[in-house]
């Protein structure tokens, strides 16, 4: 029995160390190869290793740098927007008398292909004349993280927070009171993690950005996909690593930030 | 409560940044399927929808889809649960509690991109393989060792979703095994003499599984519909219905554009049917509607 038990707790670790190692080794080979000068056929390892390329990167001599800084600036303006407009609307359709049918419309974006949805979008992108700016680009992909925002907040408005905002106007208090001194203090943390994950919807989004940006607009994503048609993974890899370093970082520090494939989590 | 000010732009922004464009683009992929609107179009036909429908291009696209949907969600569900159940202690704390994380920040993008380079022919996995037979003094192989770029089966696409998608279920089960109090219901079976293959297969998987269901068909639905890891790692036939949508729209032959949006609105129906199969499904906190 106790030979049983002993044996099962050694597969346990194995399976431990291996799932571990999986998770692990990803980043290990884009961070190798990201580093590699030259990998040549057949071979196991690196002929040898260089930072060359991130020093090339922070020096701001390649292109990478420019589409690192475009991303950065997309995401955070398509998060704040979406947090901020997500939020309200995640209240109005809680306490809504329509709320199953505001709450499908409010999953349409966040469920829908995004090459699909934006492919029939393209035509409107076209005709407001965004289609292939940063702008476009940027408002299409609130569209997605605006829906994804409204799903993630809709399960704060409990009738508690309701009770509570009702207390502030029998106290006197205006709307903004309300907002100021209930609601948006209870919900701090729940906004920081919404902002974070609606910054990953468009910091990783590919298709969409393709799509209305033209091929134009290269944010990070684009630009490991250029390397990998140029076939030069090594700086395919150093771009995946921008991309994946940051969210890492913060994913690791906030584990509640991590992205989810739904609500309930 | 009457609705405030706040409320009522809340809503006016759903309309304005939901309804408003998503009502226009289907609309206006609808006209231009039917030859109503469109450079080429000679007025309201449904030639395009029965040549689309006729063609194998779109059953097998269709298919390819949600093979691929249907075996990433069979695979990642089932994997899931195994690391759920059998490594339950170092889930809720432990290094491994935390490395399950780092998978959730890697992009679609890199995960292709990380399977092509890989597996591909010649890839890191058989260089790899080579090195380690020639230091064991085993032979393997030539060639590629499993196909997963742009093999018939799509097994690269299925593999690169699994593997991306089995930390973040695996911690989703491990947590609801938690907060659905799972452990005492399996004490509760076995009291009541079931063995331990019934209290699996009768508590413990129905109850994470339903507690999931929302989580496990909005997966399916993004499988259904992803981009980018079929887009590198496909054939060129048949395609999965995002590819096939994105090359029918953006090639120079007008023509097919009208296809494009014929694929595009089959693909909104099948969305909308799973839609309203999430809604019908019985949860609290998560559900739809």
């Amino acid at each position: 029995m106790a030979e049983g038990e002993e044996k099962g707790r050694l597969q346990r670790r194995l399976l431990s160390l291996a799932v571990a190692v999986g998770c692990v080794a990803p980043v290990a080979v884009l961070i190798l190869l990201s580093i590699a000068t030259r990998w040549p056929a057949g071979q196991a390892w690196p002929a040898e290793l260089t930072g060359e390329r991130w020093g090339e990167l922070f020096s701001g001599r390649g292109a990478l740098l420019e589409s690192l800084v475009l991303s950065i600036t997309l995401s955070l303006a398509v998060a704040t927007v979406s947090t901020a407009a997500g939020y309200l609307t995640s209240k109005a359709i809680a306490f809504s008398p329509h709320r199953h049918r505001l709450l499908l419309l409010a999953y349409i974006p966040f469920a829908f292909s995004p090459v699909i949805l934006g492919t029939c979008l393209l035509f409107l992108y076209l005709r407001l004349d965004l289609a292939g700016t940063a702008g476009g680009v940027a408002l299409a992909q609130t569209m997605f993280s605006y829906g994804f925002a409204v799903i993630f907040f809709i399960g704060f408005w409990t009738p508690q927070k309701q009770a509570y905002e009702e207390l502030v106007y029998t106290l006197g208090g205006s709307t903004w009171t309300a907002y100021r001194r209930a609601l948006l203090p209870l919900s701090r943390g729940l906004l920081a993690v919404g902002f974070f994950q609606a910054f990953l919807i468009s910091w990783f989004q590919y298709g969409l950005t393709l799509l209305v940006g033209g091929g134009r607009v290269k944010t990070l994503p684009l630009k490991v996909f250029d390397y990998v048609r140029e076939a030069n993974p090594y700086y395919a890899a150093l771009a995946s690593c921008l991309l994946v370093l940051p969210p890492l970082v913060l994913v690791l520090l906030n584990r509640r930030a991590a992205p989810s494939f739904g609500v309930s989590r | 409560m009457k609705p405030r000010l706040p409320d009522r732009v809340g809503i006016a922004l759903l309309m304005l940044v939901v309804a408003a464009p998503v009502g226009f683009s289907l609309g206006y992929a609808l006209l231009y399927s039917i030859g109503a609107v469109g450079l080429l179009s000679e007025g309201i036909t449904a030639e395009h929808w029965l040549a689309m429908l006729q063609r194998r291009e779109l059953w097998t696209s269709l298919l390819l889809s949600l093979h691929v949907a249907t075996t990433t969600l069979l695979f990642t569900t089932s994997a899931a649960l195994a690391l759920a159940l059998l490594l339950r202690r170092p889930l809720e704390r432990g290094p491994l509690s935390a490395l399950l994380y780092v998978p959730l920040a890697i992009p679609g993008t890199v995960a292709a991109f990380l399977t092509f380079q890989l597996f591909v022919g010649g890839g890191l996995v058989e260089r790899w393989v080579s090195a380690l037979g020639a230091t064991l003094g085993i032979a393997t192989p030539s060639g590629e060792l499993v196909p997963m770029v742009h093999d018939p089966w799509a097994l690269g696409i299925v593999a690169t979703h699994v593997a991306l998608a089995i930390p973040f279920f695996a911690l989703l089960f491990a947590e609801l095994y938690r907060t659905e109090a799972v452990s005492e219901l399996e004490t509760l079976a076995t009291s009541l003499g079931a063995s331990r293959a019934q209290v699996l297969w009768r508590v413990t998987v129905p109850v994470l599984l339903r507690r999931a269901s929302t989580n496990l068909v909005l997966f399916f639905i993004v499988v259904l519909g992803s981009f980018e890891i079929p887009l590198l790692l496909g054939r060129q036939t048949p395609q999965m219905l995002s590819v096939l949508t994105y090359r029918k729209f953006a090639l120079f032959d007008l023509a097919e554009r009208p296809e494009a949006y014929v694929l595009a609105l089959i693909y909104t129906a099948v969305v909308f049917l799973l839609l309203a199969l999430v809604r019908r499904l019985p949860q609290e906190g998560g559900s739809l509607g």
